[in-house]
């Protein structure tokens, strides 16, 4: 079967199995930057937003959301035009291995677009499903306070 | 890695009707999808067939004097996040959505697929349990009313053969009723070890009308009617928290697994019951 997404602003059709998940389809078809890892909801690792919103895509069918929007982390930002969430994360030694990164930074995205000033309790609810073995978390956190500062400044 | 293997169709039907009747025409091998997680998560090599609810617009929470009905495709993150939810109950009811599981998941939960199986790992059930929800169930041509405790009483397998699960209805509690609840989990994605929740109408200190529910014993939620008949018409003080946990701890029915051990468990139980009721009366401690 076809189905239709807007990924990172651009119109796709894919084929898909019926029973596929958003995960596979989108890494079949070179989203690589979406991570798989756990495939049962547990790690946030495969998170992607659709409609603005945070989604592990490994638990998501893909024909459900047939004519979403979906945003990848090279959605919202480059190499070249990084977001202040991604230049935040280097500057604080966020990212080590970098596996859960592009899930920890999307959740983290959709987090300040709803809170643009979040407290840690706020942070750590919203990184509750999102997995990291390196960092400890309090880089990330660090890295998510200051990214806030830096929306808020305009700066970015 | 293809999870549902044999799905060969997915149908995303304009009505109630049609997708009954889907459900009904395949036997048994199409199934209703919510929110997807229990679906995706563990999968069902017999399953052939994907049935959407997008196009029912059965994602909605509204209210009328007696009722907030909340439609079966809403997620978790849809009720917490509705202004209805923000004092009903004094905002008791959505801290208890917001602490369940993670965003992420929550975004995705739905009323009605938390609803249609009786999962013992299931927090919202226990909610539900003590808040009374009538849950409303449709076979297309009809759609009917159960209160909780009876909709539990069916064969679940038979009755989502031929009917979905369309909404639930919060009866509106006057500012007599009070809601607490309490989870006892490691993290956010793990299946929580015990979960418990009561409604309790308290004039004048005296416990009028009371329900509360116990969850993840492990075994599906059920209501503690045993504690419900302890506390119903007695005085509402600190020493009868003190006494209710004590009392909790000995007969509430909850079981041991690999995670848990039973006595730990009804400990727990314990502490939570009291932790409520002391919470009720605004003297923590
Ligand atoms: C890692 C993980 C952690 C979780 N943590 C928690 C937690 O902490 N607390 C918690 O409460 N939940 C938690 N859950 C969610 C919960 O366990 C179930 O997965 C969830 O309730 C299923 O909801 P759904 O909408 O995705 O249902 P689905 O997977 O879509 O459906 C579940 C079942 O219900 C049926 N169904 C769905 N909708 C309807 C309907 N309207 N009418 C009839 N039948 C229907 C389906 O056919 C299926 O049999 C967690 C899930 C995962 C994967
Ligand atoms: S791969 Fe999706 S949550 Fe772990
Ligand atoms: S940076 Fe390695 S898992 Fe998070």
């Amino acid at each position: 079967m076809k189905v239709r997404y807007s990924i990172n602003g651009k119109k796709k059709e894919f084929e898909i199995e019926a029973g596929e998940v958003l995960l596979d389809v989108l890494r079949r078809n070179g989203y690589f930057e979406v991570k798989g890892n756990c495939y049962m909801g547990t790690c946030g690792t495969c998170t992607v937003l659709i409609d603005g919103l945070p989604y592990t895509s490994c638990t998501m069918l893909a024909a459900k959301v047939d004519g979403s929007e979906i945003t990848t982390i090279k959605g919202i930002g480059t190499l070249q035009n990084p977001h202040p969430l991604q230049k935040a994360f280097v500057e604080k030694g966020a990212v080590q291995c970098g596996f859960c990164t592009p899930g920890t930074i999307l959740v983290a995205y959709a987090l300040l677009k709803s809170n643009p000033d979040p407290t840690d309790d706020d942070i750590k609810k919203m990184l509750d499903g999102n997995l990291c073995r390196c960092t400890g978390y309090v880089q990330q956190i660090e890295a998510i306070k200051l990214a806030a500062k830096m929306l808020k400044k305009g700066d970015g | 890695m293809l999870k549902l293997k044999n799905v060969k169709s997915c149908f995303t039907p304009n009505s109630i009707q049609e997708a009954v009747d889907i459900l009904k025409k395949s036997d048994g091998k199409a199934v209703i999808v919510g929110g997807g997680l229990d679906i995706t998560v563990f999968p069902n090599p017999t399953i052939e067939q994907l049935i959407f609810l997008n196009k029912l617009g059965l994602t909605y929470i509204r209210e009328d004097d007696e009722n907030i009905k909340i439609g079966a495709t809403s997620t978790i993150t849809d009720v917490a996040k509705a202004p209805v939810m923000q004092n009903y109950l004094k905002g008791k009811v959505k801290i208890a959505l917001t602490e369940l599981a993670s965003e992420l998941l929550r975004n995705q939960i739905t009323m009605g697929g938390s609803i249609a199986r009786h999962h013992f790992y299931s927090d919202i059930l226990p909610a539900l349990y003590a808040l009374r929800a009538k849950i409303m169930v449709s076979g297309g041509e009809f759609v009917e009313e159960f209160f909780i405790d009876d909709f539990y009483r069916n064969d679940l397998k038979v009755l989502m053969e031929s009917c979905i699960v369309v909404g639930v209805h919060l009866n509106k509690y006057d500012d007599s009723f009070q809601f607490g609840s309490k989870r006892f989990v490691r993290n956010a994605t793990d299946i929580a070890l015990l979960n418990m929740a009561i409604l309790a109408q308290i004039e004048e200190d005296i416990i009028k009308d009371i329900s509360i529910s116990v969850g993840s014993r492990p075994g599906p939620a059920y209501r503690f009617e045993q504690g419900e008949a302890f506390l119903r018409g007695k005085k509402l003080t600190k020493v009868l928290a003190e006494d209710f946990g004590l009392f909790t701890k000995s007969n509430v029915d909850v079981a041991k697994d690999m995670h848990l051990s039973r006595e730990y468990r009804q400990h727990i139980a314990g502490i939570y019951t009291k932790e409520i009721l002391l919470d009720f009366i605004g003297g923590v401690g």
